[in-house]
């Protein structure tokens, strides 16, 4: 399966496949052999989906640095 | 023409007509409904207008002074304060009670004793009960309350004034949240109290509708603060605006106790600025945890399969050894059973044939028996017979047999002499010459 590139989905859209994952995982179907690609995706899709919703310690020291100046 | 010779001085009238009102049991403690105008405080007391305007014109058709005294008033602030969550200030309608004195030198007073804190309630509560059936009528009253708010919430428009101490609040709130979820803010500066609070929102709400693509939510907030007249946000138009607004609003306004209509038609409303910041601080901190939990349950399983078939593949090379020891004995044990299988066959039913056979042979054999001696019997009497009719039993008599060259001679004529003749006796024979 030819699957997006998780910088073209939207959260929504990875989020539910990140469940799909886990639910494929869950059923039977689910065997070794394809235990490391579902992972790699997954992992990805974590990866992303967690640097959208928490910003660095550069960034967050930016954002901090240009409220405090507005203040 | 002379004037009259009698006249009162002008105190004498004033005292006059004071003591005519003190007299009059009607002018005390009468409660009045009146809008307040000039509130002012001075030296402890608090002084005021109150007038009533015509409900169609809106002319002013009565006025009096009213004062509340320091004793009084320390007492009223608070709980007017606390009750209605308003400042007692001009333009509002309010019930009070009031006992009508007279002054020589400054007039007509009403001294305010009480207040009726329900009616105050009341009247906002009217207030936003007619705009509220207003858009409900329309159709659009639940509008924005049915948006729901996109995940992740990150992109804030906020209007409130950018002076306000509840927009700071909010800001510290949401960019200092312990766990760095990432938010941008960009601010709608706005008049957030007073009679220009409602334009003014509704200029700032076109503004974020014309960009409606760049923000999932729009945040309306203003703190509390000495000057608490929310009144300017309880308006129709301010109402409407944020009841069809196409993005989810969150509105903040005011302090614990304050209310306002738009907390009736928002998507999300909160008490305060702060409480605001905390709610999107909690909707990503959610929206991080449902993250984690899934990266946890995604490394649980994958743990688990992986454990699944270590042991599968422990299990297949464990049994190998001893897998073709066990087909032997197994197939031994087929064996074994086999036998006893056929032992029990032969028991139940080779050996009642055998022992019939037995029987049989049994039979056979005493038959036979039976049936020599029977020729025996047989033999015997007719050897008995043959017995008595053999030429021994003729020797026995005294009779002979005479014989030449083996052959019996019946005729004496057949015998020359000289020839040797054999004469064979019941005990021997005997051989003779003929003479």
């Amino acid at each position: 399966m030819e699957s997006t590139p998780v910088k073209e989905l939207s959260y929504t859209r990875a989020i539910a496949e990140l469940e799909q994952i886990l639910a494929t995982m869950q059923s039977d179907k689910c065997d070794i052999d394809h235990l490391s690609a579902l992972t790699r995706r997954a992992t990805e899709l974590l990866a992303e989906c967690r640097s959208r919703l928490t910003a660095t310690d550069t960034e967050l020291r930016q954002i901090l640095a240009q409220f405090d100046q507005q203040q | 023409m002379a004037g009259p010779k009698e006249y009162y001085s002008l105190l004498q009238l004033q005292e006059l007509l004071r003591d005519l009102i003190g007299a009059c049991p009607m002018s005390k403690n009468v409660w009045i409904v009146a809008e307040l105008s000039d509130v002012r405080e001075s030296g402890g007391h608090c002084y005021m207008e109150l007038l009533q305007k015509d409900q169609s014109t809106g002319a002013t058709v009565a006025k009096a002074r009213a004062t509340i005294w320091a004793n009084a008033w320390r007492r009223i602030r608070s709980e007017f304060q606390t009750k209605t969550g308003r400042q007692f200030a001009s333009g509002m309608k309010v019930m009070v009670c009031v006992t009508a004195g007279y002054h020589p030198l400054y007039g007509m007073n009403l001294n305010i004793t009480a207040v009726n804190y329900q009616f105050t309630m009341g009247e906002r509560e009217r207030l936003r009960r007619e705009i509220l059936e207003r858009l409900a009528r329309e159709g659009v009253a639940d509008l924005n309350r049915q948006l729901e708010l996109p995940r992740p919430v990150q992109r804030i428009a906020v209007i409130s004034s950018p002076t306000a101490a509840g927009f700071g609040d909010f800001m510290n709130q949401l960019l200092r949240n312990p766990r760095g979820l990432r938010f941008s803010v960009e601010l709608f500066p706005a008049v957030v109290q007073g009679p220009q609070t409602a334009r003014s929102v509704i200029e700032q709400l076109d503004a974020i509708a014309r960009r409606s693509g760049e923000f999932d939510c729009v945040c309306i907030i203003r703190g509390g603060g000495a000057a608490t007249d929310l009144d300017g946000f309880d308006d129709y138009q301010l109402a409407a605006n944020v009841a069809q607004f196409p993005l989810p609003i969150i509105v903040g306004i005011g302090h614990e106790r304050d209310t306002t209509v738009l907390d009736y038609l928002a998507c999300q409303r909160v008490k305060t600025p702060t409480a605001a910041a905390e709610l999107l601080v909690a909707l990503e901190q959610r929206e991080l945890d449902t993250l984690l939990a899934l990266g946890g349950a995604l490394l649980q399983l994958t743990t688990d399969a992986i454990a699944g078939a270590r042991q599968q593949l422990a299990f297949i090379s464990g049994s190998l050894p001893t897998a073709p020891l066990g087909a032997v004995e197994r197939a031994s044990r087929r064996l074994d059973n086999q036998a006893a299988a056929l032992s029990r066959i032969s028991a139940t039913r080779v050996m009642p044939l055998q022992s019939r056979l037995d029987r049989l042979a049994d039979a056979i054999s005493s038959a036979a028996t039976n049936s020599i001696a029977r020729a025996d019997a047989r033999l015997k009497a007719n050897a008995a017979l043959i017995d008595a009719l053999s030429p021994k039993a003729t020797l026995a008599r005294g009779f002979s047999i005479t014989r030449v060259n083996g052959v019996a001679v019946t005729s004496a004529a057949a015998i020359a002499p000289g020839t040797i003749i054999e004469t064979e006796l019941a005990d021997g024979t005997l051989t003779s010459t003929s003479l």
